[in-house]
């Protein structure tokens, strides 16, 4: 369609349409998603990457969550995070791991991190994968920086809402 | 800011109990109870059935309800219950703050979401009073050049005229504050207060935005009084007196909607622009001039001008349906004897309660009428506004008083209302 | 310590002429009012114009954008070709697909890769989500300028739906960062298809309850139509782009001029109107709008039911020593890269030009002349994203 001539309805019946389009809507379910106590449901696990295929899988990007049995210490995700949010900082460990000569896990700072993934696209061993967990606000400062300890805890998230559309319009629910 | 609660402490909190009801005893024993005596050795006390009501007789009397029903009944007829309570300032300001209620949640609705919800166990009904309490608490900021006396008491004055016009309703028959002889003529002078309060507030508030809010306010309340009473002239040639009772009492055949329906179109339009609802909110135009000749109120202040204007709210419908839909008039639906064997004084009236019902009910219904443009319409432009105020709506407001006129002269209603 | 506001008129004179800054006075036989429609002004966004006010008509319009200059070209300067993408993407948050397409296209160009077909649709189809999710960003702001808060709270709810759909496919509801040299980074889930037909053909007939109650009602016709009218000649001297070119009578879409991708096997219309004048600014976004649900159907159809969506690279790949220029049409016009690379893996040069930061030259010549009441329909029609023209 070029250009389009809008016919203009006369001045009474485009004051009638709208009082009537305005009113339909006093009868359409209200589309509000009451957060604390619906929460959205999210597809899948989160966003993880695959590095033999070269591509992700779709996934909601939250709080990371770090394999200490696949995690080798090579700071390839504190290298990518360095040119981004510098939210990512190797730190010693206590645990002795086959694979993690030198006994050095990420630490990633949640104050900084802008959750972009790139560190699990960078990560060459399946170790760092994003969970759907994204309610991570805590009182202080200090608490935000997440230890690899704390980073292996996986999260629970019990959204179950999503967007239903029926005749009656469309509604969280 | 991210800091650390402070740890519960018992033991300060059963000090900061103790430190209240020090002060609360204080206060009380200092303040209260001499300001009891001065009143009582003052007040010469009312007399009931020969004795005179001191406070332990009264509280002996509430007691029993054959003493208590001649105390009600005579408060109940006194001056200061109708101005303060009922038809005057308090039912007034709960229509009001019921209105803001509704008008929150029925926008909502239409623009299909939920509104106030968590204030309140039920769908947020208690969001009026929460907002209440945060205005209250707010710092009442005065800009540095501003005229401070007129800057702090224009609010109070706003509030005070409109509270002014509710004494002037007549909610059922014999209840109205103020039965004036020229009732509607008074509304409209009353209601000629209000631009120049609206300019004196924004004047004195020494900013350029308030200004041109002012200016704007100005031209077009001013613009639509006119309309404005010429479409209440109608109803006033059928009717035959100027007496807002009277104008009711003469609808017992039918409602004047029915003759003067064009009248009635240009009053509603009248009363949105003089509102200043949408689509007339030029004054406060958010987008143009931040908040018009309101944006230097903050606190208690913008409270206060924001319970002025759902008073006038209330006014406005409340002479709608005065004027056209027929007042308090509509079938008796309540029991000429509410409680079949009581015999002695009674406070119930049939008809009286009966009409209070119509009446709030048709106000309601008018309110909502008065709300729904908000949902559907943008703001209009000054231009077009002044226009339609001085020409289209004055010359509406002639047409249909001529088809008032020719219907009276040509016998088919009779002047004092009425069909011939 | 002295409080600033009993300092003497003379004084405050003198302070502000030692910082360099200027003084604007109003003068007394000028008649005229200035107003700053400022940063901190309701109907402004991050931007700020100066205007001066004579009754109620404007006589003189500044414009004075850079509140939000972040410094995005140099930042590109320090940073390697991927790890550029989550920064460009800032500047328009909520359009985000677009920025970072021209500048995927741009680093393809200068790697000398080529997306496979399937990355090339699933980013089209992004592209073309992501257009929806700032249009009706877009128009629920005109409407809230208007004063109408129902055309403010309609789009913005029904908003929700893309930017539920852009969530399941990217991870994010909003910082997508999703486009990449070399494809896009994850494929389809489960499920996308049937939900993204679904919603776009609900979306559509919520477009009809659209034009009912704000393009077809009688004010908000009478606010908009002849205001603010921007000829065909003015448009193409002043140089703007996208939709306010398309609402003065010019069929100019990069998706048609340039295809790039997948856009030369899409059979869309360029949405055009004649009048010139705010009206059409306003309604063109929404005829692009409903052109978009059908792209968006003919790209889920057309594309390949499997394949790779991303080129793999090395790690830190180096561009070739040269330049490269792609053109993209995003919410608000042209948007264009240039990029220049020395051989090493970090840009040597990215130059941004942005469609809104050509759209407001136009708001002098339109605003001069106009009524105070024409200011929020004129300066929002054009279009203009302070940020993304600050950069």
């Amino acid at each position: 369609m070029s250009s389009s001539i809008i016919k203009k309805a006369s001045t009474a019946t485009g004051f009638i349409k709208a009082i009537e389009s305005g009113s339909k809507h006093l009868l359409i379910k209200r589309f509000t998603l009451r957060f604390p106590e619906q929460k959205l449901k999210f597809v899948g696990d989160g966003y993880q990457f695959d590095p033999k295929r070269g591509v992700g899988i779709a996934g909601s990007r939250g709080r990371h969550i770090l394999f200490h049995e696949k995690c080798t210490g090579c700071q390839l995700c504190a290298i990518t995070c360095e040119g981004i949010a510098e939210a990512i900082e190797m730190v010693k460990v206590n645990e002795k791991w086959k694979q993690n000569k030198k006994s050095i896990m990420p630490q990633i700072d949640y104050g900084k991190c802008v959750f972009c993934g790139l560190c699990v696209d960078a990560c060459p061993f399946y170790a760092l994968y994003m969970t759907n967990d994204f309610e991570l606000s805590s009182f202080t400062k200090e608490h935000l920086i997440y230890t690899p300890a704390q980073l292996a805890v996986k999260p629970k998230y019990d959204g179950t809402v999503e967007i239903k559309i029926d005749e009656r319009g469309a509604s969280h629910g | 800011m991210a800091t650390a609660p402070k740890d519960f402490r018992f033991g300060n909190f059963v000090g900061s109990l103790v430190w209240l009801i020090f002060w609360v005893i204080v206060i009380v024993s200092l303040v209260g109870l001499p300001l009891i005596f001065i009143i009582l050795f003052y007040v010469p006390l009312p007399y009931s059935n020969g004795e005179v009501l001191t406070p332990y007789l009264f509280f002996s009397m509430i007691v029993d309800p054959t003493r208590t029903i001649p105390i009600i009944n005579f408060l109940i007829h006194t001056d200061i219950f109708r101005a303060a309570v009922f038809p005057g300032f308090t039912f007034a300001a709960l229509i009001a703050a019921a209105t803001i209620f509704i008008e929150r949640k029925f926008l909502a609705k239409m623009q299909l979401r939920t509104g106030p919800l968590y204030a309140g166990k039920f769908e947020g009904i208690l969001q009026l009073m929460a907002d209440g309490l945060k205005l209250i608490s707010k710092e009442i900021i005065a800009p540095s050049g501003a005229d401070k006396p007129i800057f702090w008491s224009s609010p109070i004055i706003y509030v005070a005229t409109a509270a002014s016009l509710t004494a002037l309703i007549p909610v059922a028959p014999g209840w109205v504050v103020a039965d004036l002889d020229v009732g509607l003529l008074a509304i409209f002078a009353i209601l000629g207060f209000f631009p120049l309060i609206a300019l004196l507030f924004s004047w004195s508030s020494n900013s350029k935005y308030p200004f041109i809010g002012g200016l704007r306010a100005l031209h077009q309340m001013i613009a639509f009084e006119i309309p404005f009473i010429l479409s209440a002239l109608s109803v006033v040639l059928v009717a035959g007196s100027l007496n807002l009772t009277d104008i009711v009492e003469s609808q017992y055949a039918f409602w004047f909607f029915a003759i003067a329906p064009i009248s009635a179109f240009v009053f509603y339009i009248s009363s949105l622009a003089e509102l200043e609802r949408v689509p007339f909110d030029l004054p406060e135009a958010e987008s143009e001039i931040v908040a018009g000749w309101l944006t230097e109120t903050s606190g208690m202040i913008y409270g206060l001008i924001q319970l002025g204007t759902y008073l006038k709210l209330y006014v406005l419908a409340a002479l709608f349906v005065i004027l056209f839909l027929g007042g308090w008039m509509g079938p008796q639906i309540f029991p000429q004897e509410l409680i079949p064997n009581y015999t002695g004084e009674k406070i119930y009236n049939a008809t009286v309660v009966n009409g209070i019902f119509w009446f709030t009910i048709k106000t309601f219904g008018m309110i909502m009428l008065i709300l729904l443009p908000r949902g559907i319409n943008p703001r209009i432009r000054i231009d077009i506004l002044l226009h339609t105020g001085w020409y289209k709506l004055i010359v509406l407001s002639f047409i249909n008083m001529f088809i008032v006129l020719a219907l009276i002269y040509g016998g088919v209603i009779t002047p004092a209302g009425g069909l011939q | 310590m002295t409080n600033k506001f009993s300092d003497s008129f003379e004084k405050k004179l003198e302070d502000t002429t030692k910082l360099g800054l200027e003084v604007v006075r109003e003068s007394a036989e000028e008649n005229l009012m200035t107003l700053s429609v400022g940063p901190q002004h309701p109907g402004s966004g991050h931007f700020r114009f100066i205007i001066k006010v004579d009754g109620d008509y404007i006589v003189y319009c500044d414009p004075d954008p850079g509140y939000v200059h972040r410094g995005e070209e140099k930042m590109c300067e320090y940073r390697n070709f991927i790890q550029n993408i989550p920064h460009l993407e800032r500047p328009v948050i909520h359009d985000s697909t677009h920025i970072t397409y021209s500048y995927s296209l741009a680093v393809e160009e200068l790697l000398g890769i080529e997306v496979p077909r399937r990355g090339q649709f699933i980013r089209a189809i992004a592209s073309e989500l992501n257009r929806q999710v700032y249009t009706l960003y877009w128009l629920a702001i005109y409407g809230i300028f208007l004063g109408h808060s129902t055309m403010f709270m309609w789009p913005a709810g029904d908003r929700e739906l893309f930017i539920d759909l852009l969530a399941a496919l990217t991870g994010a509801r909003v910082t997508h960062a999703f486009n990449i040299p070399g494809g896009v980074r994850n494929d389809i889930p489960d499920g996308f298809k049937e939900k993204c037909l679904q919603y776009v053909s609900y979306f559509e007939k919520r477009l009809k309850e659209y034009e009912d109650i704000f393009y077809n009602n009688p004010l908000f016709r009478q606010r908009t139509e002849n205001v603010g009218i921007l000829s065909k000649e003015n448009a193409i001297k002043l140089g703007v782009t996208g939709s306010v070119l398309r609402a003065s009578g010019i069929p100019y879409d990069v998706r048609k001029v340039e295809p790039y991708d997948v856009y030369d096997e899409i059979d869309f219309k360029v949405q055009y109107m004649k009048t010139c004048d705010s009206f059409a600014r306003a309604y063109v976004p929404f005829l692009d709008m409903r052109e978009s649900c059908n792209i968006i159907r003919q790209l889920l159809e057309k594309m390949p039911g499997s394949g790779e969506v991303r080129v793999k690279l090395q790690s830190n790949p180096k561009g070739r020593i040269g330049e490269a220029y792609k053109r993209v049409e995003s919410g608000r016009g042209a948007l264009s890269y240039y990029i220049v690379s020395d051989g090493s893996s970090r840009p040597y040069r990215v130059k941004i030009s942005v469609g809104s930061f050509r759209n407001i030259l136009a708001l002098p010549h339109l605003l001069v002349g106009s009524k105070l009441g024409d200011m929020p329909s004129i300066y929002w029609a054009l279009n203009y994203w302070p940020v993304e023209a600050d950069r």
